[in-house]
């Protein structure tokens, strides 16, 4: 009989595999595979990073891209470990006020000059690129900004009688109008947990105690933070406005609270729309606002989600992958299944996003939005003493003064 | 008579092959007492590189600066400063209070439920060999996910617990239980011991089979009562696995923080920070390795302080 043998087989095997050490990796076919590292978590956040994952399939059929989910609150403490680790990922989202601890470490490459040279960059403007750029580099690229605004429960304000607030002041009298905890609404949703130390230095802001001065020092006005503590702690303290759960509410409890019929105003981004579209019923059922301004200032975010490069061994496949969001086909797939807006202008003035009232406010917020203050340490600053301070306060452990306090001794301690 | 004189014996010349075989090296070697010592080097070296070196290198971090997101720093020698620093920070002794209270409280509950859970597995009843088998779910499942399930069973509005408590009349209306600080604290030591209880049923049992039954039967004869059987025979015949049991647990628990990082972070205000959760966030949040080394020493200098008082005080080495 004839056939082979083991050793026949083995003689050939290993034939192979010598001839095919021999041949170059094209022959192959071979892709650069690199990996990007995210936070979304949402259904339509991943169907947003699907479709612009397949476009880009379809135009670089040389690079594989493997998407990873890291969730939010463990961001840091994943990208810190592999950057210190030497396990980065090949490229990396980074929101702005994270910009400045990785630079710092250095965690991100630069890109300055390939960004420079892009056939794409006069799409975005000037100040796209500001939370990205640290001494001159520029480290990455806008893919996407969350503009924040307010959803609220038109059908409620039309039976109530009441337009959309525009400032603070109507913002209370709104949100206490429309509170009655016998039939469980409360007038607004207050994200008091994870994440909640954003709204605070907002509402700090807009009642003029600015983080960062106009000449670049860092402190916080006492007076007016504790005016703003109080003012805002006071919608739950006081006012019983908003869920008694506040003190533990996130981005989750929130959102379900606005969903399921028990708040009448949330403030988040555009992020969240799609999502109380699947709901509730758009521009019927619920619409959407200018955050309202405060008594001095009139603070409304633009954060920036920003594609960068965080493994230099990768950076040819990198940038091209980076670089796609920016296309305007990827930036509206991507608006279309999420509700985030491009960070390209020329993607912001289509006619799908501009045609679309329920945007307007977005749109307007783009005129006079400003991003988050961030400097070296504010993130751990906000989230370690700015939020636990406050929610002393709603749980009435201390007064708006104490908290204030320890939000500047923290602040001293985070830059000195 | 037997000559002891003679040629005297010379051993065969070595080849220079024979002179330079490690095998013949190290068949020499066996015959010496420097060979155990070689058979121990390589897990030597592997407790060296995996335990001794991390644990010195993260010793010699808290007498280091050592912020990642300030390199302007340096990385120098500051001595005893973040030491210093502990004393006076107030968020230092809260979380070292509130670890004392998370720790105790839960691996009491543990203990307790452990203790209960065994007794009644061991009583051989139909179904119990299912049960055992089903008592230690809570158990495989991985933290994260423990403490996503707990945080929406615990949610103010669409939490089962909620629904549940409210249908029996236990309570007027939903509660949001970790928003409350007289209540997450509470709360959450409920979802550890649901978590971990098996740990100690698991143990438990495996002493309970090893107690003679003879002692039970002797001690029905002399009409000892079923709570003076476990008082005086259970309890004392169990002690060196309760013992380890607990250890363990303690350094686990002191030790993790990802249960309450994800029900609570610490919060509402600090009324449910513990150590290991506030090291974590210094060097994770804050970036300042250094200050979360110093506390990550204190953290193991107070465990292995617990574990030798408890030895100690168990009397597990008397028996």
């Amino acid at each position: 009989m004839t056939g082979f043998d083991r050793r026949s087989v083995l003689k050939m095997g290993g034939g192979a595999l010598a001839a095919s050490a021999l041949l170059p990796a094209h022959a192959f076919g071979q892709s650069t595979a690199i990996n990007y590292w995210h936070t979304f978590t949402s259904q339509s956040e991943f169907a947003g990073l699907d479709e612009v994952m397949k476009l880009f399939a379809a135009a670089h059929p040389e690079i594989t891209v493997t998407q990873e989910n890291i969730p939010n609150p463990e961001f840091m403490a994943k990208v810190t470990a592999a950057v210190v680790s030497g396990s980065r990922p090949d490229t990396t989202m980074v929101a702005s006020e994270r910009v400045a601890d990785l630079v710092a470490m250095a965690g991100l490459t630069d890109l300055t000059d390939r960004i420079a040279s892009w056939d794409r960059r006069a799409d975005f403007d000037d100040a796209r690129f500001k939370s990205i750029t640290v001494d001159g580099k520029v480290y990455g690229v806008p893919a996407f900004t969350f503009v924040d605004w307010m959803y609220y429960r038109k059908d409620w304000f039309d039976e109530a009688g009441l337009a959309p607030p525009t400032t603070f002041a109507e913002f209370r009298d709104a949100a206490i109008k429309l509170t009655d905890p016998a039939k469980g609404r409360y007038g607004f949703g207050m994200r008091a947990g994870a994440g909640g130390q954003a709204y605070v230095i907002n509402v700090m802001e807009g009642f003029g105690a600015k983080l960062v001065q106009d000449d670049g020092t860092i402190g916080l006005d006492r007076d007016k933070a504790i005016e703003a503590v109080d003012w805002w702690a006071g919608l739950l303290t006081r006012d019983g406005a908003v869920p008694p759960s506040a003190p533990n509410d996130g981005f989750r409890q929130i959102m379900e609270a606005f969903q399921t019929g028990q708040t009448a105003m949330v403030w988040h981004h555009t992020g969240s729309f799609q999502d109380n579209a699947k709901l509730l019923k758009p521009g019927v059922e619920f619409a959407t606002a200018v955050i309202p301004a405060g008594p001095v200032n009139k603070i409304s975010r633009l954060g920036y989600a920003y594609n960068t490069v965080t493994n230099p061994d990768t950076i040819d496949a990198g940038w091209e992958w980076l670089k796609f969001w920016g296309e305007p086909d990827a930036a509206i797939a991507f608006l279309e299944k999420t509700g985030y807006f491009p960070a390209s202008t020329a993607a912001a003035k289509d006619e799908r996003i501009s045609g679309n009232p329920l945007y307007k406010p977005a749109a307007d917020t783009l005129a006079f939005g400003i991003p988050a203050p961030s400097f070296p340490g504010s993130a751990g600053w906000a989230e370690g003493v700015v939020l636990p301070a406050f929610q002393r306060v709603l749980i009435k452990e201390a007064t708006p003064e104490q908290a204030v306090d320890e939000m500047i001794d923290g602040l001293a301690q985070a830059i000195g | 008579m037997i000559s002891t004189t003679g040629p005297a014996y010379s051993p065969p010349r070595r080849s220079a092959f024979d002179r330079y075989n490690p095998l013949r090296w190290i068949g020499e070697l066996s015959e010496t007492r420097y060979w155990m010592y070689l058979l121990l080097l390589p897990s030597a070296l592997l407790i060296c590189a995996v335990v001794i070196y991390p644990t010195l290198y993260g010793m010699q971090m808290s007498f280091h600066e050592m912020r990642l997101n300030r390199p302007g720093l340096g990385n120098g020698w500051v001595g005893l400063k973040h030491y210093q620093r502990m004393v006076t920070d107030p968020i230092f002794w809260v979380s070292l209070r509130n670890t004392a209270v998370w720790v105790t409280s839960a691996i009491a509950l543990e203990f307790v439920v452990g203790l209960v859970a065994a007794l009644a597995l061991n009583r051989n009843l139909p179904g119990s060999k299912i049960l055992a088998v089903l008592i230690l779910l809570p158990y495989f499942l991985p933290n994260v996910v423990a403490g996503h399930m707990w945080a929406l069973m615990l949610d103010p509005r669409l939490g089962v617990i909620n629904d549940l408590l409210v249908k029996v009349g236990l309570l007027q209306g939903y509660k949001a239980w970790f928003a409350d600080p007289t209540t997450a604290m509470a709360a959450a030591i409920v979802v550890e011991a649901w978590h971990s209880f098996p740990f100690f049923t698991l143990l438990l049992l495996a002493g309970l089979k090893g107690i003679p039954t003879d002692l039970y039967k002797a001690a029905d004869i002399d009409g000892a009562g079923a709570f003076s059987q476990l008082r005086l025979i259970t309890l004392p015949m169990l002690k060196t696995i309760i013992a380890a049991a607990v250890i363990l647990r303690v350094i686990g628990l002191v030790n993790s923080p990802d249960l309450l990082l994800i029900l609570t972070s610490g919060g509402p205000g600090r009324s449910t920070q513990v150590l290991s959760l506030y090291a974590f966030q210094t060097a994770y949040k804050d970036f300042n390795f250094g200050y979360a080394g110093a506390l990550s020493v204190v953290m193991f200098v107070l465990l292995m302080v617990f574990a030798w008082a408890y030895v100690r005080l168990s009397k597990v080495n008397e028996d």
